[in-house]
């Protein structure tokens, strides 16, 4: 698929200016017959910037996450059900085995993503609001990954159990820290803890956020860090640092 | 009686193929005596995560428990479930 320079702008979020910019600067090159040619995207020369610029990576997770309306995403970065996940969970982990940087740590952060986009998965299959599947990318020499949802979110799932959980702060804490499913009877549920778990001992940092409450963990915050959000994202999007 | 994690894959973290492998587990452990002792591998297993081990290690414990050994559970993240899993090698 190729893509002009408008629609392209329209899914990075940039202006026009900044894609000839981009083009000039050979950041982002499109193909062009000639010099005075038309600029045309290809969703290949997309998703290598993509995997190279976490800023626009999140900027456009965000847009996809948040947005009222289901926004295109390109392919190499949307996956459409658990299968396409799996693949690119595997993929992901051969690329931190090859990292020095990473060394023994890759199981962690692949363990880490795999129960994060599982739970998605777990926790809307055949009850997606709208669009199905997850938004899966990273950036590896930013040490940066990045899942989103479109599905129900935290609270409305822990609600099918724990209907006196007053708002999404209160969903997220019991999420990160008690062993509890929102797939009632099935009594197990350990996936979040554990993510919350491996972050704070194994200095990496996560920002997750459902409904209007943002959590973040890391070294530095000792702890849960549950916020309000200024907006609502009825899914979840989450945020890995390692 | 050995069972080779790796023979389930490298990559184990779904709940869904955790549940296939321990359905796949079940006419071996037909064959398993009560006092025959069995032991789990996690030798080249990359990547381990609490969803896969609820779904096939926690019934293992459930039935097996005094018969059962786990080897080779350096690889951390195989580490970091089993402790949150509260099992003991």
């Amino acid at each position: 698929m190729k893509l002009s320079i408008r629609e392209t702008a329209a899914l990075l979020n940039v202006s026009l200016q900044t894609l000839r910019r981009w083009d000039n600067k050979k950041i982002l090159k499109p193909e062009r017959q000639s010099q005075s040619a038309h600029r045309y995207y290809t969703e290949d020369v997309i998703e290598d910037f993509l995997s190279g610029n976490f800023k626009y990576l999140s900027d456009m997770a965000q847009r996809w996450a948040f947005n009222k309306n289901i926004l295109h995403a390109p392919a190499r970065l949307y996956c459409a059900d658990r299968s396409v996940f799996k693949a690119r969970l595997t993929k992901l982990e051969m690329f931190l085995m090859q990292d020095v940087g990473v060394g023994e740590k890759y199981s962690l952060v692949t363990s880490v993503v795999g129960e994060i986009g599982n739970n998605s998965f777990d926790h809307n299959l055949g009850n997606w609001p709208d669009l199905p599947g997850i938004f899966f990318g990273y950036v590896l020499s930013e040490k940066k990954i990045i899942l989103a949802d479109r599905g129900q979110g935290i609270l409305a799932t822990l609600r099918r159990i724990r209907p006196e959980l007053a708002n999404d702060q209160a969903a997220l804490l019991t999420a990160f820290t008690e062993v509890i499913s929102g797939r009632a009877p099935e009594s197990r549920g350990n996936g979040l803890k554990y993510v919350k778990n491996v972050v704070e001992n194994n200095t990496m940092k996560l920002w997750f956020q459902s409904g209007n409450a943002t959590l973040k963990i890391s070294v530095k915050t000792n702890g849960l860090n549950i916020n309000e959000a200024k907006n609502n994202l009825r899914g979840c999007l989450a945020i890995i640092e390692y | 009686m050995v069972i080779q994690l790796k023979k389930f894959g490298t990559t184990l973290t779904s709940r869904e193929d955790g549940r296939e492998a321990w359905a796949a587990i079940q006419p071996l452990l037909k064959e398993l005596s009560d006092t025959e002792a069995l032991q789990i591998d996690f030798a080249g297993v990359n990547t381990f995560s609490p969803s896969w081990g609820d779904e096939f290690l926690t019934p293992f414990f459930k039935k097996f428990k005094n018969q059962l050994t786990l080897l080779n559970t350096e690889n951390a993240s195989v580490k970091a479930t089993l402790a949150m899993l509260e099992y003991k090698k």
